[in-house]
């Protein structure tokens, strides 16, 4: 496998050394390029409490091409759809260089705190959240509750 | 007060008006000149595209001045660190007591300048590759004033391109009649930039790529990283246990097996849970725009991105484009 970039090397030693509050992520010890991440959901959102496992895989051309990031936890949420794939505009069309894994987990852990249904992936659960906000909310929480949560 | 100027206010305060004209402002209390002000930048001839650094000079005369020492601040610093400043404050300390009895703005002028054309790079990192600017480097400052590698922006540029043109021939030809040109842009605000990439690509890579010490892991670091991939592993099989993770698939890395839509329907949770359990369709929605190019982790072994047919057009903001969320 060819030498890391010095770039990845640099977030990676950041990430280990100033972690983002809330947001932990580590190399996988077979692949440096794969971060196991964990996301704690935000205060005040329906989330709050939950422990969110994610993955994070830098392409060869990172970064000159976007982080590809999934849940791995399930989530009851608009914007992220059963098998845990995000729709967030920075991961796709909006990517740029300038962007950082850091920057990455934390705007997904933003998307926690402001769900989009009118730009949905999960399309029932958006569907729910248009229709019936509190009952989608509820959802959201017992699934934290029921899967994101240690008990 | 008095409102007679000392003559060697008054000639020098005339002088810098007749060399600096628009670019000195002077303050004045009734008659009385009071404050002096200009920007400093680095000496590059004419060429203000290369001035990366500068800084305002505030001179607040005192009733007695030039006999005794004006008030002298720096405001605004662009692109200068604080131990250079500290520097530019300790000389111009210095250059108060070696003038007093004669007019010193001039004196401080160039002083200030010689200190920013030597040190004339840009301040802070280039967000590219997250190594900073240092002497021997070759580096650009685009339309809106920021600062990368010249080696940096073309790999940006090409790749950019690249990445156009292949979502581009996947379009049918009805389609890609509407999709508008490749446009530059900068990596940082996205403002339209217009550069020469075949004379960028021609620039070495930035030194401190080079040269920076090879990544060490601390043992200190070690545990760390061990303690996380623990608690990792940890949560991770507490979670699959109660069922909790979204596919069954999933064994970490190597990340993804192709997820079928059995997977997708073995996904959905006991019945009367959550309203996962409705009703699906037996395929995952997949409508052809881009929502899901993020979804697949790809290959362990660094292969190269993923280049599938998810990649939606919709890089331009051609309609479709979904997506949400902030940038920074
Ligand atoms: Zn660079
Ligand atoms: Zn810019």
């Amino acid at each position: 496998m060819a030498a890391l970039p010095r770039r990845i090397i640099k977030e990676t030693q950041r990430l280990m050394q100033e972690p983002v509050p809330g947001i932990s992520a580590v190399p996988s010890e077979t692949n440096a390029r794969y971060f196991h991440v964990i996301v704690t959901g935000p205060e005040d959102s329906p989330f709050e409490g939950g422990l969110f496992k994610l993955e994070l895989f830098l392409p060869e051309d990172y970064p000159m091409s976007a982080p590809k990031v999934r849940f791995i936890t399930k989530i009851y949420h608009p914007n992220i759809d059963r098998l845990g794939r995000i729709c967030l505009d920075i991961l796709k069309d909006k990517w740029s260089p300038a962007l950082q894994i850091r920057t990455v987990l934390l705007s997904i852990q933003a998307l926690l705190s402001a769900p989009n249904p009118d730009d949905p992936l999960a399309n029932d659960v958006a569907e729910l959240w248009k229709v019936n906000e509190s009952e989608a909310i509820r959802n959201a929480k017992e699934w934290t509750r029921r899967y994101a949560m240690d008990n | 007060m008095s409102a007679v100027v000392d003559e060697r206010v008054s000639d020098e305060i005339e002088a810098l008006e007749a060399i600096l004209m628009d670019d000195v402002v002077i303050k004045r209390v009734g008659d009385v000149p009071d404050i002096i002000e200009t920007v400093v930048h680095p000496s590059t001839g004419d060429d203000t595209d290369q001035q990366f650094v500068c800084v305002t000079l505030e001179v607040k005369l005192t009733p007695e001045y030039p006999d005794t020492s004006p008030d002298v601040v720096l405001r605004n610093p662009r692109g200068l660190d604080d131990a250079l400043l500290a520097t530019i404050h300790s000389q111009i300390r210095n250059k108060l007591n070696d003038c007093l009895g004669q007019p010193v703005v001039f004196e401080l002028i160039e002083l200030i300048r010689e200190n920013l054309t030597e040190r004339n790079l840009p301040s802070g990192q280039c967000v590219i590759c997250l190594f900073g600017f240092t002497a021997g480097d070759v580096f650009i400052k685009t339309q809106c004033y920021h600062h990368f590698h010249s080696h940096c922006l073309a790999t940006h540029l090409i790749s950019g391109l690249r990445n156009y043109q292949e979502e581009y021939e996947i379009l049918p030809n009805w389609q890609q009649m509407n999709v508008s040109p490749y446009q530059q842009s900068c990596p940082v605000c996205r403002t339209i930039v217009t550069c020469d990439v075949e004379s960028l690509r021609k620039a070495p890579p930035p030194q401190e790529s080079i040269t920076a010490a090879p990544f060490c892991v601390t043992d200190e670091l070690k545990v760390t990283i061990a303690d996380l991939q623990h608690k990792m592993s940890a949560l991770l099989a507490q979670q699959r246990a109660k069922g909790g993770v979204v596919s069954t698939g999933y064994t970490g890395p190597p990340p993804l097996t192709i997820t079928t839509p059995a997977d997708n329907q073995n996904n959905v949770v006991a019945t009367n849970g959550p309203p996962a359990a409705k009703p699906e369709p037996a395929a995952p929605r997949q409508n052809g725009n881009a929502s899901n190019s993020n979804s697949s982790p790809g290959s362990p072994n660094g292969k190269s991105g993923y280049r599938g047919p998810y990649r939606g057009f919709n890089r331009r903001g051609k309609p479709g484009r979904r997506g949400r969320g902030n940038a920074r």
